[in-house]
């Protein structure tokens, strides 16, 4: 029984699955060198832009109340009537959270659902200093 | 295409998402054996668009609703959800594998590799929940190719 079909279908999918992911990374890390800019607001505590649509249920459900835990500024953005800024952090899921430093500059940028522990943490990276 | 915010049983995705992956294998390792195997991604292709048709006639969800849920055997996980996404997602795995299925007499390798590219799609959503299907949603919806309330 030859198994050369099988082998070679997976190796098929499997190049194609991995070049996706690679295309995913390096579209995520431009984003990301993109978004090292100004967003228009002075030195002060870091915060975050918060991306959501009215019709996204996850965000209410589960975004929003680990948004409620932390004690950063939280700005919300409706993704589609601010088409430019989500546009400019590629953002093309919601709920996504953009962590801003004090200086205006990007720090973390996290496409889907962030728990607060996972934003806390990079809060206090981009230099929070009021969490608890 | 309205957006509709209702309670969507997770578990009913899960075992959805399950099915297609069982499916997808049973075919990929069976056709080593026996042609005959083959025949499950045509039909796996018919329960999937059924089910993105009429949800009461999507196999797998009412295998689980009917079977699974009644007796415990998975919990049920209702979640404030919109249930569009997620069919839509089934409706595009669906596609692809009837793109699959017209590949299979052709080239083999093609079929199965179209088959097994599903199932990967089907396995990240099962196991890290991420829809990719949900996401070209709403990628389509930003870009003005769906309308959605």
């Amino acid at each position: 029984m030859s198994f050369e079909v099988q082998a070679a279908a997976i190796g098929i999918a499997g190049a194609t699955v991995g070049l996706t992911a690679m295309a995913a990374r390096l579209t995520s890390w431009q984003a990301r060198r993109r978004a090292v800019e100004e967003v228009g607001t002075s030195a002060g505590e870091p915060y975050i832009l918060y991306f959501t649509t009215q019709e996204c249920s996850i965000c209410r459900t589960h975004q929003e109340p680990a948004l409620r835990k932390l004690e950063a500024t939280v700005k919300k953005v409706d993704a589609i009537a601010e088409a430019e800024l989500a546009k400019r952090y590629s953002i093309y899921t919601v709920p996504s959270t953009v962590v801003v430093r004090g200086d205006g500059t990007t720090a973390e940028v996290n496409y889907g659902y962030a728990p607060a522990e996972k934003l806390r943490r990079q809060l206090a990276a981009a230099g929070f200093t009021s969490a608890a | 295409m309205a957006e509709r915010v209702g309670i969507v049983d997770h578990s009913a995705l899960k075992v959805n998402q399950a099915g297609i992956i069982l499916t997808v294998l049973v075919a990929f390792v069976g056709s080593a054996f026996s042609s005959w195997f083959e025949l499950l991604i045509p039909a796996l292709a018919v329960v999937m668009l059924l089910g993105t048709w009429r949800p009461d006639l999507a196999l797998f969800k009412q295998f689980y609703f009917k079977f699974l849920k009644p007796r415990g055997i998975v919990k049920p996980r209702p979640l404030e959800d919109s249930p569009t996404p997620h069919n839509f997602a089934q409706g595009l795995g669906g596609v692809f594998v009837v793109i699959a299925s017209v590949l299979l007499p052709f080239s083999l390798v093609l079929g199965l590799a179209v088959s097994l590219l599903v199932a990967v799609l089907a396995f990240i959503n099962l196991a890290f929940n991420y829809c990719v299907g949900c996401q070209v949603y709403f990628l389509l919806g930003r870009t003005g190719v769906l309308k959605q309330a």
